[in-house]
């Protein structure tokens, strides 16, 4: 029953969605045309989206074994709030959790009508729509989780035992899908300013707050990965790239640089990289669904081999060949200056100056998008390489070690230089005066743990740079809040959401280069009573439980930890076998403080019990790295209202040169 | 104001000194184990993200091994890189070698940094040199580059054309290639025992300098995972020879039956299994070792089976 209904629903959100997509084509061609029954299919697709998730949801939760995905995922044993992530912890079931997601944007973007797009939101809704059919055709032809089995288990195996061990794993996929959809807007919004012709100039102005809002979730769900994987995978890191992990950072870069890319609209507007950024964001989103859901890569986050791959692979070529002929299109028509309002923000463009603050932008976008073409490089270069010549050759954190980090700490340079610099240029002299104080700070940042330690050239580089993107955007920041009407006017005003992530980021530099710099890692076999100790901090092993359940067996290492002789805390990691997968589980035990993680591993348990081989490391500043990027998505967050702001005081007429507010531009700043 | 300004820059000088003096220093790390090095660089041919020096897999625990090993008998960091690339294959590299394919992928940050650097240096020094101000930048060109006042450098056709072609490429590339991984991605995984990808050797070699330190579970395990690789005679055999050592006789027992069952008669087989019938019945071990020693009245163990026969 609970299957019919699910198969149904994918099938009426299927047949929906094909009629959103040509009743807001309709809508598109002609404006006259009436919205509302393009309003009502879109909003029946959300519905059909609800009810499937809800019918899958409600399937696990009864542990009705007669449908496929139920009898491959859920499992009496498995806690209730595992059974509900259980949703996603597999391909099908997560496809429709992707499918939520995007009716949810397609409703929330078809209710929205600012009143300066009216001619860019069909277009848009459009192409949102074609994704929104290609995704239910996806689950309803070849990834249905509602198909039954026939001899009717009496009890599942429940997801995957990594999936089950970390309270993340109910927020992270659903923020990354968040995050990741959400691309769809400005994509769509894109495409939709070379199809409306000359009202499309201005696509960038409602794009922004979407893209805004995705990379904020983008963010979050980046950030709850990294700490998933710190708190579950017990290697002691968050970041291995991973192929997987490389295809969520790969949209995020390319978003940054599109929020960056529009920060001066009037310069921007005449320049190929927003529509180049926002287009890149969303194939680099089909990218990363087609690595994760087709088998071709093998990494912890990836789901298992399926048919889906050449259809995702497909689609994905499909959109990247459409996009870039629409583009060319678009630039090789002659771009219509449009007689009535095309001169005048021409001439004024052309009257701007190109300013240092330009190019501070200017450079942040070649730098951002240089990593992405770098990061995507090493990703997909073993596949091709294997494909072509059969190598198996990999590509590893060693290379992303040696390009991708002396790009970063060029980029951490610019935030530093971002509120140094004035658009109109400064004297030298002034410059110099201003970033005096931030430079001091980058160098005592070099000089203080270059002279106490050795922590490599890379290390000290990356404190010195971020000591003065620290400084700068604090001195900056300073001065916002002490501008008119206090704090609580630059929050809402959403100038301090463009400091705040640049903060946030310098400080992720300094937490991810010290917890490289400084980690120190030991790992023995130890009897009840011995211990070992590395960077100051002590396990002695006092006891080893064993424990046997139907769930499977566990050993627990009880660690007395002690910075001396005296124990101050216990860790008790485990190592869990569950029979059902034939999985055997390491959980790390994490003792989290300011300065430094004491991370404990049970690595193996001899089989008389009495010797466990124990992994203790400490973490330095991994903390630092959690608060960084909440920071970030919380600068993310409050940028959000001037988006509303602006695009309001836009629309209703007033050029971008008056409404923009009287503050030194902090030109990096995404607020 | 003069004062401070003079304070302010030694202070900067001093450091800017520091910092020299400290990255300086920084340069060599102290604790420059080459062993760790080298591991730190591998990768774990049977985990996945994991590199030689972390993993906790026996394959890995076997190549730091090799590591040791080779590195005591003076061998230099690159002639064991590329011993163990001719053994476990070109993915233990966590870095692509700076040739072929690999030299094209260090260059991509030098190429995606000059395709971007290079039009905008050229657009600012255009600035710089404002064009005569009857020259109006015409739209479709100012589409590409922010140009300021003067015509940019690239015309919007040609990013469009050179970013198409390498689009197309690119899709091209993909589509011609995707049906061959889909054919080469599983026979590829398990590696051809033929092959150079082989790491039961190494394993073996573990295991036994294990069994010397009287570490039999451990051994045992390594075993196991040597077994799981290439299921051999030779490995059941050692497997259960440990495993009589830590008393659990009745998988010694198992491990032997199997090899008889398929080579009737093999003589370390039925040593084995007497050895391994000892405890449980040793009327059945007197006859297998019995056996055994009809079979091969001049192997090594014989001497002591006939001692152990004789007295039981």
């Amino acid at each position: 029953m609970t299957g019919q209904v699910g198969t149904g629903a994918l099938g009426v959100g299927l047949a929906a969605s094909v009629a959103a997509t040509l009743l807001w084509l309709r809508h598109a061609l002609s404006p006259a045309a009436p919205v509302r029954s393009a309003r009502l299919a879109t909003v029946t697709a959300l519905t059909a989206a609800v009810v499937a998730c809800g019918a899958l949801e409600w399937a696990l939760l009864r542990h009705d074994f007669s449908l496929r995905f139920v009898a491959e995922n859920g499992g009496r044993h498995v806690p209730l709030y595992y059974t509900v992530t259980g949703l996603w912890s597999a391909l099908d079931g997560s496809l429709l959790l992707w499918l939520l997601i995007l009716t949810g944007y397609a409703a929330l973007l078809a209710r929205t009508v600012p009143a300066g797009d009216r001619r860019l939101q069909p277009w848009a809704m459009t192409t949102v729509g074609v994704v929104v059919v290609f995704f239910f055709a996806l689950s309803y032809f070849a990834a249905n989780p509602f198909h039954p089995v026939s001899p009717v288990p009496a009890d599942g195996p429940g997801p995957n035992p990594l999936l089950r061990e970390h309270p993340a794993m109910g927020l992270h996929p659903p923020l990354l899908y968040a995050g990741y959809v959400g691309l769809v807007v400005p994509f769509g919004y894109a495409l939709a300013g070379l199809l409306a012709g000359p009202a499309g100039r201005r696509w960038t102005i409602p794009a922004r707050r979407w893209a805004l809002l995705a990379w904020t979730l983008l963010t979050t769900g980046i950030l709850l990965g990294a700490w998933w994987s710190y708190a579950v995978l017990g290697w002691g890191g968050y970041w291995a790239w991973d192929p997987v992990e490389n295809a969520s950072l790969l949209p995020w870069l390319t978003a940054t640089a599109f929020l960056h890319s529009i920060r001066r609209p009037h310069a921007a507007e005449r320049t190929g990289w927003p529509v180049g950024l926002a287009c890149a964001s969303f194939l680099l989103v089909l990218l990363g669904t087609f690595l994760t859901r087709s088998g071709v890569v093998a990494s912890v986050h990836a789901f298992t081999e399926s048919p889906l791959g050449p259809i995702l692979l497909g689609f994905l070529l499909l959109t990247a060949v459409g996009t870039v002929l629409l583009i060319g299109w678009r630039l090789r028509v002659p771009a219509d200056p449009g007689p009535s309002d095309g001169t005048a923000p021409l001439s004024r463009s052309a009257a701007r100056t190109f300013g240092p603050t330009d190019a501070a932008l200017l450079g942040n976008r070649i730098m951002l998008t240089t990593i992405a073409a770098v990061v995507l490089a090493g990703t997909l270069a073993p596949l091709l390489a294997e494909a072509l010549s059969g190598s198996t050759a990999a590509v590893g954190p060693a290379y992303f070690n040696r390009t991708v980090v002396p790009l970063a700490i060029g980029v951490l340079v610019l935030v530093g230089l971002a509120p140094l610099l004035s658009p109109a240029g400064s004297a030298p002299g002034e410059l110099a005066r201003r970033a005096a104080v931030p430079a001091g700070v980058a160098l005592a940042g070099m000089a203080v743990p270059g002279l106490l330690s050795r922590p490599g050239p890379t290390v000290l580089a990356a404190f010195g740079c971020a000591g003065f993107a620290l400084t700068a955007t604090a001195v900056d920041l300073r001065r916002r809040l002490s501008g008119d009407g206090g704090w609580r006017a630059a929050a809402r005003s959403g100038r301090l959401g463009g400091p705040l992530a640049h903060a946030g980021i310098a400080l992720v530099a300094v937490g991810a280069a010290a917890s490289a710099g400084y980690t120190g890692s030991v790992q023995r076999e130890l009897a009840v009573g011995e211990s070992l100790a590395v960077s100051g901090a002590t396990a002695r092993l006092t006891a080893i439980d064993r424990a046997g359940g139907d769930t499977g067996m566990t050993v627990r290492a009880r660690l007395a930890l002690g910075t001396t002789d005296r124990p101050t805390a216990t860790a008790v990691p485990e190592l869990t076998y569950d029979p059902r997968h034939d999985l055997t589980v390491s959980s790390p035990a994490i003792r989290t403080g300011l300065l430094r993680d004491t991370y404990t591993t049970l690595l193996a348990v001899s089989a008389d019990g009495r010797t466990a081989t124990v992994r203790l490391a400490v973490n330095p500043m991994v903390s630092l790295v959690w608060a960084g990027g909440a920071l970030t998505a919380l600068g993310g967050l409050l940028a959000l209202p001037t988006t509303r702001r602006r695009a309001r005081v836009r629309s209703g007429g007033v050029s971008g040169e008056s409404a923009r507010p009287a503050v030194p531009a902090a030109p990096g700043a995404v607020g | 104001m003069r004062g401070r300004r003079i304070a302010g820059t030694l202070l900067l000088l001093v450091l800017l000194l520091g910092a020299v003096v400290g990255t300086y220093r920084s340069v060599r790390p102290v604790d420059d184990d080459p062993a760790r090095r080298l591991a730190a660089e591998l990768r774990c041919p049977a985990c996945q993200g994991e590199s030689v020096a972390d993993s906790r897999s026996p394959i890995a625990a076997a190549m730091r091994d090799v590591i040791t090993a080779q590195l005591g008998q003076g061998r230099s960091p690159d002639e064991i890189r590329t011993y163990l690339v001719r053994r476990y294959g070109a993915e233990v590299l966590s870095a692509p070698p700076a040739r072929g394919w690999g030299l094209a992928l260090w260059l991509v940050p030098v190429l995606a940094l000059g395709a971007g650097a290079f039009p905008a240096v050229h657009a600012y020094r255009r600035h710089r040199r404002p064009a005569a101000a009857g020259s109006r930048p015409r739209a479709a060109d100012a589409v590409v580059r922010p140009a300021g006042p003067s015509r940019p450098a690239v015309s919007a056709g040609r990013v469009w054309t050179a970013g198409a072609v390498t689009v197309l490429v690119l899709v091209g590339g993909v589509a011609v290639a995707a049906p061959r991984l889909a054919d080469t991605s599983r026979p590829a995984r398990p590696p051809d025992p033929a092959a150079s990808a082989d790491p039961v050797p190494d394993l073996l070699a573990l295991a036994r300098t294990m069994e010397e330190q009287n570490r039999y579970e451990v051994a045992a395990e390594i075993y196991r995972t040597a077994l799981h690789q290439q299921p051999a005679d030779e490995i059941r055999l050692r497997l259960a020879f440990t495993l009589i050592r830590i008393g659990q006789a009745a998988e010694a027992t198992r491990l032997a039956e199997a090899v008889l069952a398929s080579r009737p008669d093999t003589p370390d087989a039925l040593l084995m299994l007497g050895l391994a019938q000892r405890g449980n019945d040793p009327t059945a071990s007197t006859r297998t070792l019995r056996r055994f020693l009809d079979r091969a009245p001049g192997h090594p163990a014989a001497a002591e089976i006939r001692h152990l026969v004789g007295s039981g």
